[in-house]
């Protein structure tokens, strides 16, 4: 296997970070939603805390991305 | 097409200043980021002119968005919001048009030549956005607890916890520009691969999402996070 191809892999595995904010940003809205149908009236900082918990729960999928992409750019 | 994208990636000398025979060149980042100024300026100047107490138009837009960043910031930091307000909302307006540059690209297409694309996707800069915040984040802490109170913090609540909070310090900068640079070069080349294949219609949908939503939330993202870490300093 050539070099070029074991990163091209690297650089796939690294993009499996994502599993893990998806499954995070899942748990966050499906409990936001729940909240929400529970009291309605508290829909408006239930939103603003759940954007902020989505915004740091994507923050480990960037991470992935950005490996991923030095991987790629510049060792390629 | 890899060659193209990384073209668009990458940032390129825009003209070269000849100052004293020393030749300093100007990338076409630091270009973006002067019209973005420019653009904030007039607008603040434009908006502010002739300010009365029962305003006009032009008043009403500017005391929106004073407000608006004044109660963000109030909901966060309860007691010394106003030190911070100016600050925490110059560099949010800087990221919202930062962020979402690229929509008002008005000749559209080619590759060569200046094209408007967002600052904050050459990770650099975001780094020095980053080293702003976390400086007037230790500015909070002397200026409000004193130099011997800010020391102090570092062995709270137990003396066990000093390596994990020096390393506070290190990992709160890190992941403001991680998390900055990687939301906006991830759209950008999403938009850009969109741009390829489907040049009609489809960017117009998806860019709504792509650098509206995503640029204008990083923004509010990395000004709510400094707000939450000036009122971590300050307690």
């Amino acid at each position: 296997m050539t070099g070029t191809g074991i990163i091209a892999i690297a650089a796939a595995i690294a993009a499996f970070t994502g599993i893990g904010a998806g499954i995070g940003i899942g748990l966050a809205t499906g409990k936001a939603v729940e909240g929400i149908a529970r009291q309605p009236e508290a829909a408006g900082s239930i939103r603003t805390s759940l954007l902020l918990g989505a915004a740091l729960a994507e923050a480990t999928a960037i991470y992935g991305l950005v490996v991923a992409l030095v991987l790629v750019f510049l060792k390629m | 097409m890899g060659e193209k994208l990384t073209h668009a990636m990458e940032s390129h000398t825009a003209f070269i200043i000849n100052l004293f025979g020393f030749k300093i060149p100007v990338s076409d980042l630091v270009v973006t980021m002067w019209i973005i100024m420019a653009i904030m300026i007039v607008l603040a100047i434009f908006l502010t002119r002739k300010l009365s107490l029962i305003p006009n138009k032009r008043q009403n837009i500017a005391e929106i968005i004073v407000e608006f960043i004044n109660n963000m910031v109030k909901d966060a930091i309860p007691h010394h919001w106003k030190a911070f307000a100016p600050y925490l909302g110059t560099v949010m307006l800087f990221l919202v048009l930062a962020n979402t540059v690229s929509i008002f690209n008005i000749i559209p297409g080619g590759e060569e030549g200046f094209k408007l694309r967002p600052p904050t996707r050459n990770i650099n800069v975001t780094i020095c956005l980053a080293v702003m915040s976390i400086c007037v984040v230790i500015y909070a802490g002397i200026r409000y607890k004193g130099v011997g109170g800010w020391i102090k913090s570092f062995v709270k609540p137990t003396p066990v916890m000093l390596p994990f909070n020096i390393l506070d310090y290190l990992i709160k900068p890190t992941s403001l520009a991680l998390r900055l640079f990687g939301n906006i070069l991830g759209a950008f080349i999403v938009m850009e691969l969109i741009y390829m294949a489907l040049p009609i219609f489809a960017p117009a949908l998806l860019s709504c999402y792509f650098d509206l939503f995503d640029g204008i939330l990083q923004a509010y993202v990395f000004m709510f996070l400094t707000s939450i870490y000036i009122s971590e300093a300050l307690e």
